[in-house]
């Protein structure tokens, strides 16, 4: 049930676009507003249509502008959260639910809701819930519709940022349930970086990099485009304790590391976002440094950037940390590939949205 | 709540629906009859019912309206004209059975309301006086163009030297009925009405009158004919109008009678 | 008190609401999602009745329907009377003039449907004829309602046009307010005041229901 999208346009906004989602995989469209990624959901969703495109999903076209083939968005199986939630007022949240059903069912609309954690807020209308509870409401009609696709609108610019921590915990745990492909629209990386396996940054309507999230998130090249403060590597570990004093201690594949308040009991997995620019490097351990997370490792390579800075790849137990620093730095170490260089991260640099609960490796599989 | 809403429109739209046009479909045939006819044949059809228990609708309007609209296909089937000039063009174009019937001769009076400053004379000459000493705001009479009471109110006046100085004043009604509103309404000073009009219960009280000489204009011959289409209830009245208590009541209304055939 | 008159009014402006509503929910509906080109255009058309004197439009109205017109001389055939000057020809030419207040507020009543709404209906499966049925009327109708009552209203107090398509035919074209009309000419006051005072009452009522569904239209946009 692979999703296939090539797209092509010259006005309202010029648009050349194609890339691929296989069932099961979540692909975030990243970029800045107006870069055309909403418009290419609108396209999967039949809501929008290019001077020349091809939707088609497990082979059979929903459009094909060359074969004159365009099914109206009534016929396509799509499910779509807008970014507004567009949910119709007029209807209770479990009504919402049971519009997009080819064969109303109370019961199985309930149930919907309850996979999305509102349980026992059927029967309110949207007015009368919450932001994020609309948004989840959203989420349980769209998935009710039981689509071929299921395509997400920056869903989550509207909440606040202990919501939104929340609902990415939700997202990513419903996704053991999907066995659809899944596109997500967001401008905002760590979002991404968070959610999704790959990833396609749009810049000017084009595709200016595709690839699976480290590879995207670890290329300067592709992230000039979104902002080169974003460039971060992604470390799996497990909650191992939280202290009292407000810390918790994590056992990643290259040690312990320490972070603020992680939320999660013991065992749990996450994976853990290090931003480039907060990182520092030292050729010998430091000592008396206020730093908690002090790890060491071997400098992979070493990629020039525009201007002062460079960035330095830095294999740890066989994840790839990323350091970004002065050139002149870089000349007064004499860094080179090979080198062991210790990586230095302020635990409260690591931010709380930094942090995500990991999809069971058991699961992904399915 | 939608339901209801709709339920209520749908209840609404059953009552229109159910009393459709169909019922609007009266046996009562429609008789076109001139305005200064309005008290007098109103009382004719009242008689008419209570004798033979038949019933005619009365449209009162201006003469020359009545023409046109019969001419646009109107569905009246007896047309009462103030001026059988109507009638012989009806005719010759073939819109009537036949010339019809001379059925009387009316008058044209000066009628002003009560509290007036003008104080009516069959001369005339009251109102000569006041209107060359600019003391006249308004006169009304009916529209020449398509009334005939308004056109022989302005041949009158022709007559009597004083319609240059008075047409820059005068309202025109849009039939003789509508002239006789505006004279009495205290609005103007007065205006030239119908005899019949004048002596009706309803008017009278509201003014006094002066008869205009019959001499000053051409005869207000008032002929009416029976129009394609008409049925025995139509003719049935048509013959009533000749009959003793139809002309009586003409004559209580002003009308000379044509003699009796 | 005509009472002949009022009920000829109350079913001429029945009927013009049971003939509207349909072209209200498709014109208003069809005006407020697309845009076009001409949209200008079929706006001002649509709005012409409302800018043209009524007895302009009267005349325009004879000329199109009365006898010796194709569409005169169509209905001569088929029904055997003329179309004017009978009910059938008021309920015409009230259809017409009445089309901006039918279209009009159910064009506002179907902007104010989210375009997000309508495409989530979309997504959900929904045909355009079940959006329109399941999502879009339910938000539009207080639109729709202004509509059928402000056309209400308006064809009761309609003269002009009236009097020059229908004449003053008792029972089948003399309306309420061609009968005030009358009652005046022929002197009688009382007559004239009393159906004048229903009519003011209905009109005020039209005031009151068109100026709480507006709020209602108000607060759901909100």
């Amino acid at each position: 049930m692979a999703l296939e999208v090539m797209a092509r346009a010259r006005t309202p906004i010029p648009l050349d676009v194609a890339f691929q989602v296989e069932p099961g995989e979540l692909l975030a469209l990243v970029g800045h507003s107006g870069a055309g990624k909403t418009t290419l959901l609108r396209t999967i969703a039949g809501l929008w249509r290019p001077q020349t495109g091809r939707v088609a999903v497990n082979g059979r076209a929903w459009l094909d502008t060359a074969a004159g083939v365009d099914l109206p968005t009534h016929r396509r199986r799509v499910g779509i959260v807008f970014q507004s939630y567009a949910l119709f007022p007029h209807m209770t949240a479990v009504q919402n639910v049971m519009a997009a059903m080819d064969i109303p069912d109370k019961a199985e609309a309930e149930r919907t809701l309850d996979l999305v954690n509102l349980h026992g807020l059927a029967d309110r209308k949207p007015a009368q819930l919450s932001g994020g509870q609309q948004q989840r409401v959203a989420v349980a009609r769209a998935l009710a519709r039981r689509p071929y696709a299921l395509l997400l609108d920056e869903p989550f610019s509207a909440v606040d940022r202990a919501t939104r921590e929340k609902l990415y915990g939700e997202i990513i745990e419903l996704r053991r349930h999907l066995a659809m492909p899944v596109v997500l629209v967001t401008h905002d990386m760590n979002e991404a970086q968070l959610l999704a396996d790959r990833m396609v940054v749009i810049a000017d309507g084009r595709a200016v990099r595709e690839g699976t999230t480290a590879e995207v998130m670890a290329d300067p090249d592709a992230l000039r485009a979104m902002g080169i403060r974003e460039l971060a590597a992604m470390l799996p570990a497990i909650i191992v304790e939280h202290a009292a004093d407000g810390l918790t201690r994590l056992d990643a594949p290259t040690g312990s590391l320490f972070l603020p308040g992680v939320e999660g009991k013991p065992g749990t997995r996450v994976r853990v976002r290090i931003m480039a620019h907060e990182v520092i490097l030292s050729r010998l351990r430091p000592e008396g440094l206020s730093a908690q997370n002090i790890i060491a490792g071997k400098v992979v390579r070493i990629v020039p950037g525009v201007g002062p800075g460079v960035i330095v790849y830095v294999d740890v137990a066989g994840h790839e940390i990323l350091a970004r620093i002065t050139r002149r730095a870089t000349d007064q170490m004499a860094l080179a590939p090979g080198d062991t260089v210790h990586v230095i991260l302020k635990s409260m640099s690591v931010a709380r949205d930094h942090v995500a609960r990991a999809p069971d490796p058991s699961q992904a599989a399915e | 709540m939608l339901f209801n809403r709709r339920s209520i429109l749908a209840t609404l739209a059953a009552i229109f629906l159910a009393a459709g046009p169909v019922a609007a479909q009266d046996d009562a045939p429609v008789v076109a009859a001139a305005s200064d006819l309005q008290f007098a044949v109103a009382e004719i059809a009242k008689a008419f019912k209570a004798e033979t228990g038949m019933e005619v609708r009365l449209s009162f309007g201006s003469t020359g309206n009545f023409a046109r609209q019969i001419r646009e296909g109107a569905p009246f089937q007896l047309y009462m004209a103030a001026d059988e000039r109507f009638i012989a063009e009806l005719h010759a174009d073939g819109f009537t059975r036949d010339e019809g019937d001379l059925y009387a001769v009316g008058r044209v009076v000066i009628m002003t309301p009560n509290g007036s400053s003008l104080a009516p004379d069959e001369t005339l000459d009251n109102l000569a006086a006041m209107l060359a000493a600019g003391q006249i705001t308004r006169f009304a009479i009916a529209n020449p163009d398509h009334a005939p009471y308004g056109m022989r109110a302005r041949e009158a006046l022709i007559t009597r030297g004083l319609w240059d100085d008075l047409q820059p004043l005068l309202v025109l009604g849009e039939n003789v009925s509508q002239a006789a509103q505006f004279a009495l309404s205290g609005n103007a000073e007065g205006g030239i009405i119908a005899y019949s009009l004048a002596l009706a219960p309803e008017v009278g009280p509201r003014g006094t009158y002066a008869l205009i000489p019959e001499d000053w204009h051409e005869p207000l011959r008032q002929r009416m004919a029976l129009l394609n289409g008409a049925g025995p209830m139509t003719e049935a009245f048509y013959a009533y109008m000749k009959e003793p208590v139809a002309r009586e009541i003409m004559e209580r209304y002003g009308f000379m009678l044509p003699e009796s055939e | 008190m005509d009472w002949t008159a009022l009920w000829l009014s109350m079913r001429l402006a029945g009927w013009t609401v049971v003939v509207l509503l349909p072209v209200a929910v498709l014109m208003g509906r069809f005006l407020a999602y697309r845009q076009f080109r001409a949209k200008g255009l079929v706006e001002a058309l649509v709005m012409l009745p409302l800018v043209l004197p009524p007895t302009v439009f009267g005349f325009y109205l004879l000329v199109a329907f009365g006898r010796n017109s194709p569409v005169g001389d169509l209905w001569q055939s088929l029904f055997a009377h003329q179309l004017v000057f009978s009910f059938e020809g008021l309920v015409a030419a009230s259809v017409i003039f009445n089309l901006p207040f039918a279209i009009q507020p159910a064009q506002r009543g179907f902007e104010a449907v989210p375009v997000e709404v309508r495409e989530a209906a979309a997504c959900c499966g929904m045909s355009p004829v079940r959006s329109l049925w399941r999502v879009e009327l339910p938000l539009a109708w207080p639109g729709l309602i202004t509509a059928m009552v402000l056309t209400f209203a308006h064809t009761l107090g309609e003269f002009g046009i009236v009097l020059m398509v229908g004449g003053s035919i008792p029972g089948e074209t003399k309306t309420i307010a061609i009968a005030i009309y009358d009652r005046v000419q022929g002197f009688d006051d009382q007559a004239a005041a009393i159906m004048s005072a229903v009519l003011v009452a209905i009109s005020l009522f039209t005031i009151a229901v068109t100026y709480w569904l507006s709020a209602r239209v108000g607060r759901r946009l909100s």
